[in-house]
């Protein structure tokens, strides 16, 4: 990792091509879809409850995955201590949300 | 350090990953954001251990709830992170202008969205859904206005990018700024994603 | 280079109040820290004078309890931590390599947002309104009910700005350990101490944001009525336990393994023996700190969680001893067949390590769900935590200091003041806390101003009140030796024990501003042990010498800090019983709007105004280098 001082400078920019937007509009769109289903399974009801709430958050996860890998780079190389930043934080909240959902009220 | 070779010449690639003070910056800022996501998660967890004590007469959240003005509010944010997006990519190209313009547009759709949640508290209240009425509400406008809160900075933030870039144009200096910002942007909507999910879409099924 | 900007440099106070040397910045730390310890330490020695005898009326029972509250939250959120900070600054960046922390304006900002954050928390004695609901300020005690005065404001906001501090000193320090590493310093070659400091600053990044968040929630039930931990409206109690020890738990950590740390430096040094089991204290370090994170539930094994969480909780606690174990044998195999010099530093890091198993055995014995039972809430937790966070970090800094002193200060202190220090300090300790064991165990409350006569408690706890007075007499002594030291010329050389074995003693003591004249090239582990054993005398440079770019010094960190001190005091008052002009302003929120734009307005200033820096050219560096 010490010799990531001078690697990134030293890319020959000639070699990379700028990316288009498509790529981008494709992941808005695909973003917009995701919550449209969200929004659906919830105005149309009448479907189990707890399959809604699965429903719902693989949804965000998805969500997330389009703003956080595609649009924050995360996918990219170079990127290993921001995950590891990210994950870390993610394994806080998990414990945290159990917390909260098994161990407040009972 | 190389900051200074390169204030004058030409952007290199990844201006924002260029110099050290960069490299820090993009850094630092992804490890804040582990922190916030802590943040933004103990607040969920907040409101999702207090979601269900409305108490008695008060308005509960499947009666409250709006999906139409989410809906809305969703469209705007997840256009701005498109924005944004289209931003960072105008800044690698070193397409000044074109980057100020997208910048402008996000904080536009930023105010949008604000101006609509404003809006939405505002029925609340009058709805008889106060800040101090349950451990519902209380946690409810924690959480949400927390998130708005962090919208009100992005906007002053990319507000003032733009009027900063206006003024010394896109460097070694400034590029790194514009980029943390952008990601400061998305990772709002990604809480905004978790809001309208957690809250208003399971709150309206119950 | 074509870029000579003016340097502007600032002398005297305003060198101090505009620093960004991390060095400087370190010894401010060092000297706040300090204060807040004599603080802390003054309001112990107050509690155990009320306790000496049964019965006694020294202080009130009100007395009593801000005294234990303000203790307890004085040293762990303002002695200890910054004092850890401390050496972290002084040491880190040298350790690894680097001319610099990653982000030296932040660095600064932590330590004055700390600094306000602690006087705000002590003006209360002032203000006559001091918190006194204990350092873990549980509901429903803590709610504008059972706490109608300001003193849990001053707990909350005060610990609010401190925690912003902490938690950008945290981030600082990441950075600059995963960005700022010399040429061939990889992770796996940093010494302890800079790996212990990275895993607690990446445990403050994640703990700390729970206690915000929990403060602000109590903020609100406290100054706008919201109903998170208010019965009545439909909060709970429970919830509020639970994000303090959600971030409480981690904190101990982030208490501990910078201890762990500077013991492994101490320890090996002072044998002259490389540390046993690198790679497995690193990997012990990495799960302790991954641990502290799943244990949180056994501060509430009483509470009621059920079997389950109970027994979950219980062996998650009971699993850290296994990597806090390793540790211990490894510190213990360092020392077996070394060629061991019992200087003051080592007599600190040897009789830490007995000290730290007694705590950690009793924390076994506590994180046994059922036996917890009996203890909760005795005076053998008191035992406990005492002998984990005196015996364990304290000795710790103590060591630490003694032994990094010649390298912040460059002047040695002196050894036999330094024993007298550890020896009156260590039976001081054990004294007053050895007892406290068996006090809890005869059913001795905590946190009870007194006691009664004939429940066998009494010689025992004037037992416990001459220890406490003879620890003081150790700290007071170690205060001697640093006025002593201060009058004495600065001659410590770069090595000056003559074992060092890491960068740091590569360098003149006390590093010189840009701290490497030329970067080093790490070859090792030990990197400069390695060097030395290979016949070299210091370490080969990685790069020519060339003009070094240094940023320049600024007042923002300190106005900006002071904003949010000045806010803090605005939202605590606009609920206030004065009359006037005074109660109008803060009434209408304009003091707290005040202070908030302060802070804002320093924020844009600092995003507005570029740094350029300015340049030491090298022959500037010869010749310093020559003069010292």
């Amino acid at each position: 990792m010490a010799a990531n001082h001078s690697s990134h400078s030293e890319q020959p920019a000639k070699r990379h091509k700028h990316e288009g937007p498509r790529k981008h509009v494709v992941a808005y769109i695909f973003s917009l879809l995701l919550t449209l289903v969200a929004f659906a399974t919830v105005i149309g009801g009448e479907i189990n409850t707890s399959f809604i709430y699965i429903l719902l958050l693989v949804m965000a996860a998805l969500q997330v995955v389009i703003q956080m890998g595609f649009w924050m780079h995360m996918k990219d190389r170079g990127h290993l201590f921001p995950i590891v930043g990210i994950m870390t934080g993610v394994f806080v909240v998990f414990t945290i949300v159990i917390m909260a959902e098994y161990w407040t009220w009972w | 350090m190389s900051a200074h070779s390169h204030l004058d010449g030409e952007l290199p690639h990844e201006p924002e990953r260029a110099t050290l003070e960069g490299r820090n910056k993009v850094l630092g800022f992804w490890l804040f954001l582990g922190g916030e996501t802590v943040l933004f998660g103990t607040l969920f967890s907040i409101f999702l251990a207090l979601r269900d004590q409305v108490g008695d007469g008060n308005p509960t959240g499947q009666e409250l709830f709006k999906l139409g003005t989410v809906a809305i509010a969703t469209f705007i944010l997840l256009t701005s992170s498109l924005t944004s997006v289209f931003a960072i990519q105008a800044m690698h190209r070193n397409h000044v202008k074109a980057m100020q313009g997208w910048l402008i547009i996000t904080v536009i759709l930023g105010l949008g969205f604000l101006g609509l949640e404003i809006y939405e508290f505002y029925e609340y209240i009058h709805e008889g859904h106060r800040f101090s009425t349950s451990a519902f509400s209380s946690s409810f406008y924690t959480l949400v206005g927390f998130h708005g809160a962090h919208v009100l900075f992005g906007i002053v933030w990319i507000s003032l990018l733009i009027f900063q870039v206006a003024r010394k144009g896109l460097n070694v200096v400034t590029a790194p700024k514009v980029y943390v910002a952008g990601m400061y942007w998305h990772f709002i909507d990604v809480v905004w994603v978790f809001i309208f999910t957690v809250v208003y879409l399971m709150g309206k099924v119950g | 280079m074509a870029h000579a900007h003016p340097v502007k440099r600032y002398t005297g106070l305003m060198d101090w109040l505009t620093t960004v040397d991390h060095k400087k910045i370190g010894i401010l730390y060092l000297i706040a820290g300090g204060f807040f310890f004599l603080i802390g330490g003054f309001e112990a020695l107050l509690i155990r004078i009320q306790l000496w005898k049964p019965l006694n009326n020294f202080v009130s029972a009100d007395t009593y309890n801000e005294l234990l509250t303000m203790h307890g939250t004085t040293m762990i959120f303002l002695a200890a931590m910054p004092i850890i900070f401390a050496l972290m600054n002084a040491i880190v960046p040298l350790q690894i390599g680097a001319r610099d922390v990653a982000f030296p304006f932040v660095n600064a900002l932590g330590f004055w947002t700390f600094l306000f954050g602690g006087l705000l928390l002590n003006v209360s004695w002032i203000a006559g309104a001091v918190p006194d609901a204990g350092w873990t300020s549980y509901l429903p005690l803590a709610d504008p009910t059972y706490s109608p005065g300001k003193g849990v404001d001053f707990y909350v906001l005060g610990l609010q700005i401190a925690g912003i501090g902490t938690l950008v000193g945290g981030i600082n320090f990441l950075v600059t350990i995963i960005n700022m590493r010399a040429p061939g310093m990889s992770f796996m070659r940093m010494p302890m101490f800079t790996w212990s400091a990275f895993i607690t600053s990446a445990l403050i990044l994640f703990a700390f944001p729970a206690l915000t968040v929990g403060l602000v929630a109590l903020m609100f039930d406290r100054l706008f009525s919201a109903n998170f931990f208010n019965v009545s409206g439909g909060g709970n109690t429970v919830l509020w336990e639970h994000i303090f020890w959600i971030f409480g738990h981690p904190e101990v950590y982030i208490l501990i393994l910078p201890a762990f740390g500077i013991i492994s430096e101490v320890i090996s040094t002072f044998s002259r023996k490389r540390l046993f089991g690198y790679s497995s204290m690193v990997f012990a370090t990495v799960l302790i700190g991954f641990l502290g994170f799943m244990v949180w539930a056994h501060h509430m094994f009483t509470v009621g969680l059920g079997p389950v969480a109970n027994a979950l909780f219980s062996i998650a606690t009971m699993l850290i001893a296994v990597p806090t174990g390793i540790k211990i044998f490894n510190w213990i195999f360092t020392m077996w067949g070394g060629s061991i010099r019992f200087t003051a530093a080592n007599l600190f890091a040897v009789g830490f390590v007995p000290t730290f198993v007694m705590g950690g055995v009793t924390g076994v014995m506590l994180a046994a769900a059922p036996a917890d039972f009996q203890y909760h809430d005795s005076y053998f937790v008191v035992a406990h935590f005492h002998y984990v966070i005196v015996g364990g970090l304290v000795l710790g800094l103590f060591s630490g200091l003694h032994y990094w002193w010649p390298k912040i200060f460059g002047r040695m202190l002196s050894e036999g003041l330094g024993k007298l220090t550890f020896w009156t300090f260590y039976i001081g300790f054990h004294l007053t806390f050895f007892v406290q064991h068996f006090l809890g165990l005869l059913g001795m409350p905590r946190r009870v101003y007194t006691y009664l006569d004939g429940l066998g408690f009494n010689s025992m706890n004037l037992i416990s009140t001459i220890g406490a007075f003879l620890m003081g007499i150790g700290t007071i002594i170690f205060i001697i030796n640093i006025i002593v030291t201060a009058a004495k010329p600065k001659t410590a050389s770069n090595d000056p024990w003559e074992d060092g074995r890491t960068l740091e003693w590569s360098i003149p003591s006390p590093a010189p501003e840009y701290n490497f004249l030329q970067t080093p090239l790490v070859r090792g582990y030990d990197a400069l042990w390695k060097e030395k054993m290979d016949g070299n005398t210091g370490m080969s440079p990685a790069e020519p010498i060339g003009p070094i770019h240094m940023p320049s010094g600024s007042i923002l960190p300190f106005i900006m800090s002071f904003g949010l001190f000045v806010a803090g005091f605005g939202f605590m008052y606009a609920n206030n019983e004065w009359t006037g002009f005074v109660k109008e302003i803060f009434a209408s929120h304009a003091v707290a709007g005040l202070g908030l734009g302060i802070t804002l307005t320093c924020m844009i200033i600092r995003s507005l105004k570029d740094d350029h820096g300015f340049h030491i050219e090298p022959e500037e560096l010869t010749k310093k280098e020559v003069k010292e």
